[in-house]
């Protein structure tokens, strides 16, 4: 069994993919081999161009985190990428669904729309977390 | 001959302050030392670790007023 991580987020919390981000960035910078897959409401925080604002939605916590400019989901997970080994997928249901492509996510962060049974036969290799 | 740089991280919330000295060490020279003031408690314990694991070099952890000084060196 290898040290990679996968990331399995499908919550549209903020919380939620705020921890998510946290966990990608940090394994990633410690030299650990990194993998995101994206879907269901997750994805809708990914759609480029959307103020924080607009783009989370959560409870307590996501207000605090937003009045206080905690580092931003989408920048944690940039960071992951920039400073480490981390992949990012969109589900590819997900994007049939919504009718979207990868144009309507954000930029330079996706490595591709990406399909569940290869993400887990993947992540088999590895420990995985659903979020 | 190397050099020290100081990120001022204080305010910033985990894991900004761990990311800010990843940056800084990037643009660095092997033996040049980074020291990151950081608010952030967190930081205490995770930027030694990090230097740990990645091995680099983690020289001190000063608490301050209010903060904490954390200097490490580039070591790869």
């Amino acid at each position: 069994m290898s040290n990679a991580l996968y990331i399995l987020l499908c919550s549209g919390e903020h919380e939620k993919i705020q921890m998510a981000g946290m966990m990608a960035s940090v394994a990633a910078v410690s030299e650990r081999p990194v993998e995101v897959f994206v879907s269901m409401n997750a994805l809708l925080a990914f759609a480029n161009g959307m103020q924080p604002a607009e783009r989370y939605h959560g409870g307590e916590f996501s207000e605090v985190m937003c009045a206080k400019n905690a580092p931003d989901a989408i920048k944690l997970f940039q960071s992951g990428k920039e400073f480490g080994d981390l992949k990012m997928w969109a589900c590819s249901m997900a994007l049939d669904v919504k009718g979207w492509e990868m144009s309507h996510l954000e930029k330079d962060l996706f490595d591709g729309p990406g399909g569940l049974t290869k993400f887990l036969s993947d992540a088999e290799n590895g420990q995985l977390i659903t979020v | 001959m190397s050099e020290r740089t100081t990120i001022d991280a204080r305010g910033a919330f985990c894991p900004g302050p761990l990311m800010e000295l990843i940056a800084a060490l990037k643009m660095r020279q092997i033996g040049d030392e980074v020291e990151v003031l950081s608010s952030d408690k967190g930081s205490v314990t995770d930027i030694p670790e990090w230097c740990k694991k990645v091995k680099h070099e983690c020289i001190s952890v000063d608490e301050k007023t209010g903060y904490w000084s954390v200097l490490v060196r580039k070591a790869k």
